[in-house]
């Protein structure tokens, strides 16, 4: 009986599975700061961010906040200003993912060729990647300035009003400006896809007879998707997250017209001290990027299959 | 009876596909039988183009100060199958790639059938490849992978789908038309690949190193299947290999290349039994041929060429035809099967390897001077100990090579009938 007992041991502990106490400890001392930076930075803000959700915020300082428990998710998410402001955001979205995603592809194939000096071309393609969103906003909020932005100038509303104090073109200017500042990374994960796209499978498909607007939609954007809904969950996650772009261009004016749910949540907690509020607002962020993040998991788990 | 088994393994393919011996066996089986339907069907679309010609007129093809291909002249017959036998980088592919339009010629004439290609692009010329790497598109299906090139001509769907079914019949894809490329063994990857060649009846095939990466029996059996394919259709193929037996066994000529420049294009028989130069000598053969460097002796009517560790003897005639070259030295091409172990042979050597293949035997000999001498004997020849002392004695053909040129030396065609032939 006792030997087969310690039989049985000899072989767990044979068995990779299998760990012993000493290797477990080991291992979880591995990962303890890692656990702690996350703990603090992380865990710890997102149980009090819920937790604030359920105090409402009292109307003067230094009094008592309420406890209401759920009610004031339930008021919130159910209000017209929350389904306003994520109804921005996911315009906002609309505006950026697909069309930086299609310019990000055509800049990677024109960078693509095999050209004398085609390099100094990618390098110019992909530097907004090197540029961060408070510099790009300076340099629109420059050129779209009325009296002196050269934008401005071309787009014809020079001593006018200005493109950014424009209820209907804010967004879309606040989005053109996001376009080129993620255009770098687009690119520069399109051109890797692209990079890794078989000559002979377009030499095959050449031979074929497939002309090569055939071979460009057959083959290569085929070859090109899981990095194209890579990019396109990427740049979704990105446009819930914008922040710098709106603070430094519109500060979500005019009239709330570029106010997206992330400025929103920003304005609430730090200019209204509207804790509570802000609060609810961030959980409803953080489900929806989960969700998408969940997504994304599923999603290259899956493409395992696509591989050759 | 073995068929038999085939067909029963066959049978439970439902739930395990059969491979290796069993499935190909059982493929031979079907072509047989399928191989009339096919024939039919394929002289239905047949009309669209004949089996052309391929020619290269003078081609040459450089990439900066490298030429990979040097004024190659040479022609594809309509119905033919030529293969293209080099080492690696010689240019074959290249070659094949200039007819593909891959590449453009730096000069000279490409020309498909009656037409010249040089400036027609590669979607325009009408012939099929198959790539080393099969290059089949990893999205598409089985079937939509057979279906591209009918697709990318805008071939209507009714005839589409019945071209698909005819070829995907013929090579017994049928069960696999809606799997991806990733869900399929070598063997079928390259089947599909032949199918996607097949399906629109090209004027020409063109194929690069289509066996390559297969393992060692599957290749023997496609290689069958593949010469079948080509007699059954009549097509033309131009075939790219670095293998030599491959070259032998399916090509109905052989255009050897080496470093870009034709070396010899014949039939199988006369690039082994007529090298043209010692450079093909030694490429064509498993072991290849040995090339001995010696001195023409002539002494009499025993004239003989004298090698490290002995002689080799010379028919006057081709003891003449050195002669009249004024040469002081000629390389002697012995094939392996020409020599034996012999007490009373003219050569000394040492035993250094014994390769013991089934049925025969490969023996390594070092020679005085150092060079190594392949020796082929049958399997019930004594073994060879390492270290013994030889004596070796060649019996068949004697080849002579020019040392500066390396091409080869003939006989005066006058003064004997078979040129070529020495004897002891």
């Amino acid at each position: 009986m006792g030997a087969r007992r310690r039989a049985r041991g000899a072989h767990a502990r044979r068995h990779p599975r299998s760990r012993t106490r000493r290797q477990v400890v080991a291992a979880y001392l591995f990962v303890l700061p890692a656990l702690v930076a996350f703990g603090v930075f992380v865990f710890y803000p997102l149980v009090k961010t819920a937790y604030l959700g359920f105090f409402t915020t009292p109307p003067a300082p230094n009094l008592p906040s309420h406890y209401v428990g759920l009610s004031q998710y339930r008021s919130v998410l159910s209000s017209s200003d929350f389904r306003d402001s994520l109804w921005r955001t996911v315009q906002f979205v609309l505006y950026t993912v697909p069309a930086g995603i299609v310019l990000g592809i055509g800049l990677a194939v024109l960078a693509n060729q095999r050209l004398a000096g085609i390099r100094i071309f990618r390098t110019i393609y992909s530097s907004t990647v090197a540029t961060s969103a408070a510099v790009a906003s300076v340099i629109f909020f420059t050129l779209l300035n009325p009296q002196v932005g050269l934008l401005s100038y071309w787009l014809g509303r020079k001593g006018g009003s200005g493109v950014l104090q424009s209820s209907s073109l804010a967004l879309p200017a606040v989005s053109v400006v996001t376009i080129w500042q993620n255009i770098g990374l687009t690119f520069i994960l399109m051109s890797a896809a692209l990079q890794s796209v078989p000559d002979d499978l377009l030499e095959a498909a050449r031979v074929d007879g497939a002309s090569s607007w055939r071979r460009f939609r057959s083959v290569t954007i085929p070859l090109l998707s899981p990095m194209i809904f890579f990019a396109t969950i990427v740049g979704i996650i990105g446009g819930f997250q914008s922040f710098g772009q709106i603070h430094i261009l519109t500060q979500g004016g005019p009239n709330n017209h570029t106010l997206l749910l992330i400025y929103d949540i920003y304005k609430q907690a730090f200019q209204y001290d509207n804790t509570g509020y802000a609060a609810v607002l961030s959980v409803a962020l953080f489900a929806i990027l989960l969700l998408l993040t969940f997504v994304q998991f599923w999603f290259f788990q899956r493409r395992v299959f696509y591989a050759r | 009876m073995r068929k038999d088994t085939a067909r029963d393994f066959s049978d439970g393919r439902s739930r395990r596909p059969p491979r290796g011996d069993a499935m190909t066996s059982d493929l031979t089986a079907g072509f047989g039988e399928r191989a009339v339907g096919f024939g039919e069907r394929a002289e239905g679309f047949g009309e669209r183009a004949a089996a052309s010609s391929v020619a290269f007129e003078g081609v040459t093809k450089s990439y900066g100060p490298v030429t990979a291909i040097e004024d190659l002249t040479l022609e594809a017959r309509g119905g033919e199958l030529l293969v293209l036998l080099g080492p690696s980088g010689c240019g074959k592919t290249t070659a094949l790639r200039l007819v593909a339009g891959l590449e453009d010629p730096t000069s000279g004439t490409v020309r498909i059938g009656d037409q010249v290609v040089n400036y027609v692009d590669a979607k325009d010329r009408d012939v099929a490849m198959v790539f080393q790497s099969y290059a089949l598109y990893p999205h598409l299906s089985v079937g939509r992978n057979i279906e591209f090139p009918l697709r990318a001509r805008q071939v209507p769907a009714p005839e589409r789908r019945q071209l698909v079914a005819t070829v995907a019949e013929s090579l017994r894809l049928e069960q696999l038309l809606d799997r991806r490329p990733a869900q399929l063994s070598g063997g079928q990857r390259q089947r599909v690949a032949l199918a996607r060649a097949i399906v629109r009846r090209p004027r020409a095939f063109l194929m690069d190193e289509p066996l390559s990466n297969l393992d060692a029996q599957l290749r023997v059996e496609m290689r069958a299947e593949l010469v079948e394919l080509h007699t059954r259709l009549g097509i033309t193929i131009l075939y790219v290999t670095h293998d030599q037996v491959e070259a032998m066994t399916m090509g109905q000529r052989i255009a050897i290349l080496n470093e870009g420049v034709l070396q010899q294009l014949d039939t199988p028989e006369a690039v082994y039994d007529r090298p043209a130069n010692a450079f093909v000598a030694g490429f064509v053969g498993s072991p290849p041929m040995n090339v001995i460097r010696g001195r023409p002796v002539a002494e009499g009517d025993a004239p003989y060429v004298a090698v490290p560790g002995g002689r080799v003897g010379l028919s006057p005639p081709l003891a003449r035809a050195v002669e009249d070259r004024y040469l002081s030295e000629v390389l002697v091409g012995l094939r392996p099967e020409a020599l034996s172990l012999d007490p009373n042979g003219t050569i000394g050597a040492v035993v250094s390897v014994v390769e013991l293949i089934g049925h025969e035997q490969h023996v390594a000999l070092r020679l005085p001077g150092g060079q190594l001498v392949w020796v082929r004997t049958g399997s019930d020849a004594p073994r060879m100990r390492t270290g013994e002392d030889v004596k070796i004695a060649a019996r068949g053909a004697v080849h002579l090579f020019d040392p500066q040129s390396g091409k080869r030396i003939d006989a005066d065609p006058q003064s004997v009938e078979r040129a070529g032939t020495g004897s002891l």
